[in-house]
């Protein structure tokens, strides 16, 4: 399997009821994305990106052409196990609570009850919807039901993901999750496929991007080659004094060239992550998600571990679950202090078991298993580490070495 | 399996919880009690159940095959409109195992009611007479005409063609046919003729019928009849000589092992009746013949109309018979869901509500709808037969195999009755639907068009 996507030619005509052509939604499509890539679609409404991944998924038939997934048909189960996909909208059954719509969606996927369970309530978890898991999906805001909406897209632990306008609705706490998942699961190997026209999301996260007009791909290529401005450079530094600020300026002076030098400002999302975090450490109440910015633990561990981490951790995993965020259980989190013990046990045993680990997946886990300790140390350390990682911490968790030796476009790039 | 079983639990959560299963639920949890309570009848016990049962039995099988249209359209179509089904059927579920999970929701949860709702009338039924306290007699006539399942005997038609047609040859010889008259007329004439020939009997004159494999499981059996005479009396009731027993006895006037039976009654005419005659008088080897001699005390002669005689007796307890009838309704159900569900495929809902509710309605009134087809289409015979025809056969019986009509008069729901619609109603006819319903749904895009 060369590519995980590749379209040969594929082309949707949009007849009327006489046969006659209307539209050309897509055409002529050549579309190739490699295996661990995120690929993103942009477009303007109406370029055809939503219609090629229905042709994509078997939503649509494609009058001409055609599409392979990992090798695959996109309508062969074989292949739809190892594929996650969300819709443009989350077109859920209104009346399924938050839990049993995961639920329905695994068994979907023939996952046996202990990992489904297990699954289920990692997701819930980290799409931060566990105060309001047993809620009815339809009185769910928009942005929740989004985030139910990528939880069913992950329960299979996919190898590919499709995901279409992921960010709509969401809230900043929201996207950037998606981002840092999206980043997560690159790590790990998957493929996604993103298509939006949100356009800071795409740049923040993709490798490649094409951008369709009228059916047919304009331009593709490497975010960074398409973005990058050669003629210019960028430097940052600490706050140094005034009079090194003029000696830079003599220096650029001598080359020829002209310098601008500001103190650089806060990006708005990282600022609203700081407040939303602080007030949420608080445990102020809100009846909408609790965002916590935490990913499933079974995404971002490696295969072989899985099975046995889903062995081991089926049986307590609501306990293990509580000792987490969501600010309004913590009363209850720490009255539960015998079970704790035996999760001590279960961190050690898993976390022996990892030894291939990549670091940001290991600082996951480390996540997981210090609430052993009293509560309060347990929240200064949780929040040390969410700042840490909401704030600075995305350039160190990029996925491939040459992006973290450049600063990261979304950070610091946009000057 | 698991996915299927995946999608028909969704299904029947949502029939439960749109609440459209909650109010057909709450609708018949009311009504029924309400109809043991105020069904009366003719003030009998026999007259009240005859009467709840009629009523219970058809309001259950009439709102819940509405429920099965509703449901199986809908769990459908709402999902191709709501769209929720992007995401189900890119999940590794093949597009025949969301059909068939759809159906099989939509059936257990028609299993589900039904068996709650049969079991409901079952109770009030039995308990009927307690509640109103009903008198011994009463008791006894329910439990022959009500509380049993019985089998009926008929006679056929007696062939007449040969005998019509030599009696036309002979009119045709003394030149007593009638002028301007076609042959197909006097023909259908001289039958009606001869027919009645067959079924009347002058003062004195007896006629005789005969019934092959009798088997009575109870102590006493029944014949049913009605007749009606040439010139009225004056209070409308006319004598007759009933005997029962031994074929051979009647035919050949060979010495019978079995009883005989033999009385002079008195009933009004034009009304059915019913004569309690002793099992035992039933030979050996099955073959019972019924004679009725119209004895001289009338002046009149006395005709029994085409269905105007039949023998019955017990062949079966009530409960049986009860849970045949239901199962006749749950055959019902499951066409109707196939149905439901192969409109719901290319149709959006309210069109195929209304797709279904005209083959619904068609088909409980399908003996009537075939038979006005073939007289109205007799002129043009060959298209009728080779097009139309074998549509309407399609449909399914509902009237045929309507469970109301036999157990209100107790007759015996029999297993073959059972296995012929089975056979035809769910193995072919819901079949066919289904795998039209399998090919329409595989091959059609899933998605609207949006540009």
């Amino acid at each position: 399997m060369e590519y995980a996507i590749e379209t040969f030619s594929l082309t949707k005509i949009f007849s009327d009821w006489w046969g006659r052509t209307k539209v050309y939604a897509v055409d002529n499509l050549d579309l190739q994305v490699r295996p661990n890539e995120v690929y993103g679609l942009l477009g303007p409404n109406g370029s055809g990106k939503t219609t090629t991944l229905k042709m994509l998924l078997g939503l649509l038939y494609p009058t001409k052409g055609k599409a392979l997934l990992l090798g695959g048909d996109g309508s062969d189960p074989k292949i739809n196990c190892r594929i996650g996909f969300l819709p443009e909208e989350s077109y859920l059954y209104r009346y399924l609570n938050a839990r049993e719509t995961l639920d329905f969606y695994g068994r979907l996927f023939g996952l046996p009850p202990k990992v489904r369970k297990m699954r289920i309530e990692a997701l819930l978890d980290m799409v931060g919807l566990k105060a309001v898991a047993n809620r009815a999906v339809g009185t769910f805001s928009k942005g929740m039901a989004r985030r139910i909406g990528l939880a069913q897209a992950l329960i299979n632990d996919p190898d590919l993901l499709i995901l279409d306008e992921p960010t709509t609705g969401l809230d900043p706490i929201g996207t950037r999750q998606i981002k840092d998942l999206v980043l997560k699961l690159a790590e790990r190997g998957k493929t996604i496929l993103l298509c939006s026209h949100l356009l800071a999301d795409v740049e923040d996260v993709c490798d490649r991007i094409a951008i369709m007009y009228g059916g047919k791909i304009q331009t593709q290529g490497h975010v960074r080659e398409l973005l990058q401005q050669t003629n210019k450079r960028q430097i940052t530094t600490d706050a140094i004094s005034d009079t090194a600020v003029e000696k830079i300026r003599r220096i650029v002076s001598d080359e020829n060239a002209e310098c601008q030098i500001t103190s650089p400002m806060d990006k708005l999302e990282t600022f609203f992550i700081r407040t939303v975090t602080a007030a949420q450490q608080q445990a102020q109440p809100t009846s909408g998600a609790v965002s916590t910015t935490k990913i499933g633990d079974f995404l971002t561990q490696h295969e072989e571990v899985e099975s046995i981490l889903d062995k081991l951790v089926s049986a307590p995993v609501s306990k293990q679950a509580s000792g987490d965020i969501p600010a309004t259980e913590k009363v209850a989190a720490a009255e539960s202090a015998g079970p704790k013990a035996d999760e001590q046990l279960l961190s050690k045993l898993t976390s022996s078991v990892e030894p291939s680990e990549s670091k940001a997946a290991a600082r996951e886990e480390k996540i997981k298993t210090e609430p052993v300790e009293s509560p309060t140390e347990r929240q200064e350390k949780v929040r040390d580490d969410i700042l840490d990682k909401l704030t600075g911490g995305s350039g160190a968790l990029g996925r491939d070495k040459d992006k973290t030796e450049q600063p990261q476009a979304g950070d610091s790039g946009d000057a | 399996m698991r996915r299927i079983w995946a999608v028909a639990i969704n299904t029947i959560k949502q029939a439960l919880r749109i609440k459209v299963a909650v109010v057909f639920t709450i609708i018949l949890f009311v009504l029924l009690p309400v109809l043991g309570i105020t069904t009366t009848g003719d003030e009998t016990l026999k007259g009240r159940l005859q009467t709840f049962v009629s009523y219970a039995l058809s309001l259950m099988s009439f709102l819940l095959c509405i429920l099965t249209i509703i449901v199986s359209i809908y769990s459908v179509t709402s999902d191709i409109d709501q769209r929720q089904i992007y995401t189900v059927i890119t999940k590794p579920i093949r597009r025949f195992q969301f059909i068939i999970g759809k159906l099989l929701g939509v059936i257990t949860l028609d299993v589900i009611l039904l068996v709650l709702f049969s079991a409901i009338i079952y109770t009030i039924t039995i308990y009927m007479p307690k509640f109103i306290k009903a008198s011994e007699y009463e008791l006894i006539e329910a439990n022959n005409e009500f509380y049993t399942a019985r089998a009926s005997l008929t006679v056929p038609e007696v062939d007449v063609t040969h005998e019509v047609a030599d009696k036309y040859t002979e009119l045709k010889q003394r030149g007593e046919l009638p002028a301007n008259v076609p042959r197909e007329e006097i023909i259908a004439q001289l039958t009606q003729q001869a027919q009645l020939a067959k079924r009347a009997a002058g003062v004195g004159q007896p006629l005789l019928w005969e019934f092959e494999n009798v088997e009575p499981l109870a102590d006493s059996m029944f014949i049913r009849f009605k007749y009606d005479v040439s010139v009225n009396p004056p209070d409308s009731q006319v004598w007759g000589r009933w005997l029962a027993g031994d074929y051979q006895f009647f035919k050949y006037g060979t010495q019978s092992k079995t009883p005989i039976y033999d009385e002079v009654i008195k009933h009004s005419v034009r009304d059915a009746h019913e004569i309690k005659i002793p099992a035992e008088v039933v030979p050996e080897h099955g073959h019972l013949a019924i004679a009725f001699m119209n004895v001289p005390l009338n002046s009149v002669a006395i005709i029994f109309p085409p269905d105007g005689l039949e023998v019955l007796y017990k062949a079966d307890s009530f409960s049986n018979n009860f849970i045949r009838a239901v199962l006749l309704i749950l055959f019902r159900l499951i066409f109707l869901a196939c149905l439901g569900v192969l409109a719901a495929t290319f149709l959006s809902f309210p069109v195929a509500i209304l797709f279904c509710f005209v083959i619904f309605f068609t088909a409980s009134f399908s003996g009537f709808v075939l038979e006005s087809f073939t007289f109205l289409s007799r002129d043009i015979g060959a298209v009728y037969s080779y097009s139309l025809k074998w549509l309407i056969q399609l449909l399914p019986q509902f009237d045929k195999f309507n469970p109301t009509k036999l157990l209100v008069p107790a007759r015996l729901i029999s297993w073959s009755l059972l296995a012929q619609c089975a056979v035809f109603m769910v193995c072919i006819k819901a079949f066919l639907v289904l795998i039209l319903s399998l090919i329409i749904f595989s091959y059609r895009e899933i998605a609207k068009i949006t540009v």
